[in-house]
């Protein structure tokens, strides 16, 4: 039996490695793959490979930049983060075990004459691939943590250690509380228990650190030697080192600063591993019924997310009051608007944000009267920065409830009596208002907070032109930026299929998002040109004539007009692709 | 009423409808028939404008639906072997959305008769997601009805219908008929056929093979013998193989 089911995770996995490999052969995979590739190379490999340290680890010049005194200080605090986990792992639950089957896996595999014990060992050997596989990623992106010791092959067997241990820790946890719901102890009870007992421990470890340790003078915390000095004589006294030590074990692979106290810790590390590996397997407890719930809910969470539906898939949505009364007859674009606004956060409504441009401006202008709050000033105009940029730039990708929503629904939307483009303007509504409103507000916490001094030129009537100028300018920048995700969902639907799909995994589809997100800047920066340019040249040639302020706003309305005409091209092109669309023949492998 | 002169669709070099033609008129239920492979989905979409055939004509209810697609559209209704709805709307918010596309006003009145003849006005207030199968389907025929369409498509009508449900559809299906609405309906199930269809037609990889009314095309196969159901007609005229 073992035999058979070892033979169906090895032949899986060599069937997944050979199709993600055989998909290569389709351009998209295989240009994503390389520039994946490029990415990881550029990003970790190349100072892994070099044993350069991290970027981020600049002061690291040696082996070991890290002092024992204060490695063992890590160590120490690496155990205790560990057994706060495992308390947890105790204390959260309150379902029976459940092992996580497919649904394959259930219809084959429970009625077949198989020992409950092997299935435990089947999803052991199962879950060891993902545990390997997580171990290799957090050795990679890491960079092995150089400043520490050690090599990228001590701290990959160390994660290796920690991750597998805690995964069978889980799992007999799980088993053991299972079988106390079997003896009649509630969760509740058994919560109980476990935080008195937690509660006792410390206030015995409280009461032996308060007899033997004083409180951390002025000295203690003058440096982190100073501070790391303390806390390791914290750690290490009373009970506490008794406490941790089990955990230590664990953990201590991963902190041997060099390779005869990596070997010396792997005795300590094993025989935990083992003890969990022989607890786990003896626990023989029934974990089929959950295992079935736990794997229709998987299921559909697998369907929800695979159709790019991950609030779905999170079980999030709830029936909600719509933004606004929608009337019987009217503009047809305006249900879409309706419509997605329903699939967005109650918090994306007018009234919220009229209420919230009352608080910045209230804010701002009281600011502004007490000079002594300045510093305020200085914090939410980078605040605002920040999100004006963001939101600009990543809010197209993130906002999504336009037509890369409804790509699956395309069917229906066709039967309707619209013209392509009107169903794409309705569509691209929603997004529009909501990066919209955030971009509005940006405009406003910045016309109120920033004050270039030293630019005298700057004045405040050509600050509030400026602002009002860009008051229209920002929703057909909004409508621009979102044609270029929408375009590709109905030019390429079967990528933008796949791209919405994130349990989509590889480093093909990394590589692919990429492309995407380099390739919407580029179109944006594009489309972006002429208006800028026109304007730029507009108010170079008329502010003298004109002055500054008319020849700005003069410039906003043409800059408006220029995208206005590019989004009602765009509209107009994707709107006759939307008439022609067919997305079964589109995804037609 | 449905026209279609000369309908071919082809996805590149593979043919899926090869010069279809056939006329419905009010009040008839034609059912398309065929193994599978034959083009009935295809038929089907193209007739609703999901997707552009690649020659030929359609016109509904007098419209021609190349020309102009509003307006045919404006008179049809398209029903999916798996209802298509939005995750986040309720019932009745189904309802409003699709009221204000097809310009149904006042359709509050309209939509309350509709949800109790189709059994789910107590779950006026619940998401799709809160629906069994089957009520997700009255839900989509709901919309689908809300501007009293006068061509309706049905794709697999039945899929997924407990025999309750699949005795109400029928009768919906031939209610709406009986009041002068020109069906369509493609199914497998060749015992719904006889029972709702005044019409078959015969697909076998894109052709036609036979249409006409029940009683014609029985005849043309029945080679003379007495009672042939439709499973026997179907299995002679296609040859009892897909290809």
């Amino acid at each position: 039996m073992f035999g058979a089911l070892l033979y169906l995770r090895l032949t899986s996995l060599r069937n997944t490695m050979l199709s993600r490999v055989r998909r290569l052969k389709q351009p998209k995979y295989l240009v994503g793959a390389i520039v994946g590739a490029g990415y990881f190379y550029l990003m970790f490999f190349r100072r892994l490979a070099a044993g350069r340290p991290s970027v981020h680890d600049q002061g690291y010049h040696g082996p070991v930049t890290v002092p024992p005194e204060l490695l063992s200080t890590l160590l120490a605090l690496g155990a205790l983060i560990l057994l706060v986990i495992v308390t947890l792992g105790w204390i959260l639950p309150d379902q029976r075990a459940g092992l996580t089957f497919s649904e394959a896996e259930i219809a084959f595999l429970f009625p077949a004459p198989v020992r409950r014990r092997t299935l435990i060992w089947y999803k052991l050997i199962n879950s060891q691939i993902a545990i390997m596989f997580t171990a290799a990623i957090i050795t990679l992106v890491t960079g092995s943590w150089g400043f520490l010791g050690g090599s990228a092959l001590t701290h990959g067997i160390g994660w290796w250690f920690i991750l597998a241990t805690l995964n069978l820790h889980f799992m007999g946890a799980s088993f053991a509380m299972t079988r106390l719901m079997d003896n009649g102890i509630t969760p509740w009870r058994r919560r109980s228990a476990v935080l008195g007992l937690v509660a006792l421990v410390a206030l015995v470890t409280l009461a032996w650190l308060w007899r033997d340790l004083r409180a951390p003078a002025a000295a203690d915390l003058e440096s982190y030697r100073t501070a790391a000095a303390y806390l390791n004589t914290l750690l290490t006294s009373g009970p506490l080192p008794w406490l941790l030590r089990p955990a230590e074990f664990v953990v201590g692979p991963f902190f041997a600063p060099d390779t005869p106290a990596f070997l010396t810790a792997l005795g300590p590390a094993l025989l935990v591993f083992a003890l969990h590996y022989v607890w786990v397997l003896r626990s023989e407890v029934s974990f089929e019924d959950a295992s079935i719930a736990k794997s229709e809910k998987r299921a559909a969470k697998i369907a929800a997310v695979r159709e790019g539906n991950w609030r779905a898939a999170s079980g999030a949505i709830k029936a909600r009051a719509p933004a606004f009364r929608l009337a019987s007859t009217g503009r047809p674009e305006i249900a879409f608007l309706w419509k997605n606004l329903l699939s967005t956060f109650p918090l994306f409504r007018l009234g919220t944000l009229v209420a919230l441009a009352l608080v910045i401006l209230i804010g701002g202008l009281w600011i502004d009267v007490f000079p002594g709050y300045r510093g305020l000033q200085t914090a939410a105009s980078a605040f605002a920065m920040f999100m004006a940029g963001y939101t600009l730039f990543l809010g197209p990708q993130l906002a999504r409830q336009d037509f890369r929503s409804d790509l699956l629904n395309t069917d229906i939307l066709k039967t309707y009596p619209l013209r392509g483009w009107q169903v794409m303007l309705g569509e691209i509504l929603t997004p529009v208002a909501i990066l919209s409103s955030i971009l509005w507000l940006a405009l406003l916490i910045l016309l109120l907070t920033v004050h270039f001094h030293q630019l005298g030129w700057l004045t405040p009537s050509l600050r509030l032109v400026i602002g009002l100028g860009l008051v229209p300018v920002v929703p057909v920048l909004c409508a621009l930026q979102l044609l270029v995700p929408n375009a590709a969902a109905l030019l390429f639907p079967a990528w933008a299929q796949t791209m919405r799909n994130r349990s989509e995994r590889g480093i093909e589809m990394l590589g692919q998002r990429l492309i995407f997100i380099a390739g919407q800047f580029v179109v944006i920066v594009l489309a972006l040109l002429p208006a800028a340019g026109g304007a730029a040249l507009f108010i170079f040639i008329t502010q003298h004539w004109i002055g500054l302020p008319a020849a700005v706003a003069v410039a906003a309305g043409g800059v408006v007009a220029c995208l206005a005409a590019e989004v009602w091209g765009g509209l107009w092109l994707l709107g006759e692709r939307f008439e022609k669309f067919d997305l079964s023949a589109e995804l037609r492998p | 009423m449905i026209e279609v002169t000369g309908l071919i669709k082809r996805y590149g070099a593979f043919t899926a409808v090869r010069e279809l033609s056939f006329t419905v008129r009010p009040g008839e239920v034609l059912g398309l028939v065929g193994p599978n492979g034959a083009g009935k989905t295809t038929t089907l979409r193209c007739l609703a404008g999901i997707i552009p055939a690649t020659a030929g004509a359609v016109r509904i209810a007098g419209q021609d639906l190349t020309a102009d697609p509003v307006a045919a559209k404006r008179a049809l209704a398209f029903f999916p072997d798996e209802p298509r709805l939005f995750d986040y709307l309720t019932v009745r918010q189904h309802l409003a959305f699709v009221a204000r596309i097809y310009g149904v006003a006042h359709h509050e009145a309209l939509a309350q008769p509709l949800l109790e003849e189709l059994e789910i006005a107590d779950k006026a207030d619940q998401l799709p997601g809160e629906l069994s199968r089957g009520m997700k389907q009255k839900l989509a025929i709901a919309c689908g009805l809300l501007h009293s369409p006068a061509v309706m498509f049905f794709d697999e009508p039945l899929t997924g219908l407990d025999p309750l449900g699949i005795r109400r559809m029928k009768d919906s299906i031939l209610k709406r008929a009986r009041a002068g609405a020109t069906v369509v309906l493609s199914s497998h199930l060749l015992h719904l056929l006889e029972e709702v269809c005044s019409h078959v037609l015969i697909l076998k990889k894109g052709e036609k093979i036979a249409d006409g009314t029940l009683g014609d095309v029985s005849a043309r196969f029945a080679n003379g013998e007495a009672n042939v159901s439709l499973e026997e007609i179907f299995i002679r005229a296609t040859g009892g193989t897909e290809s």
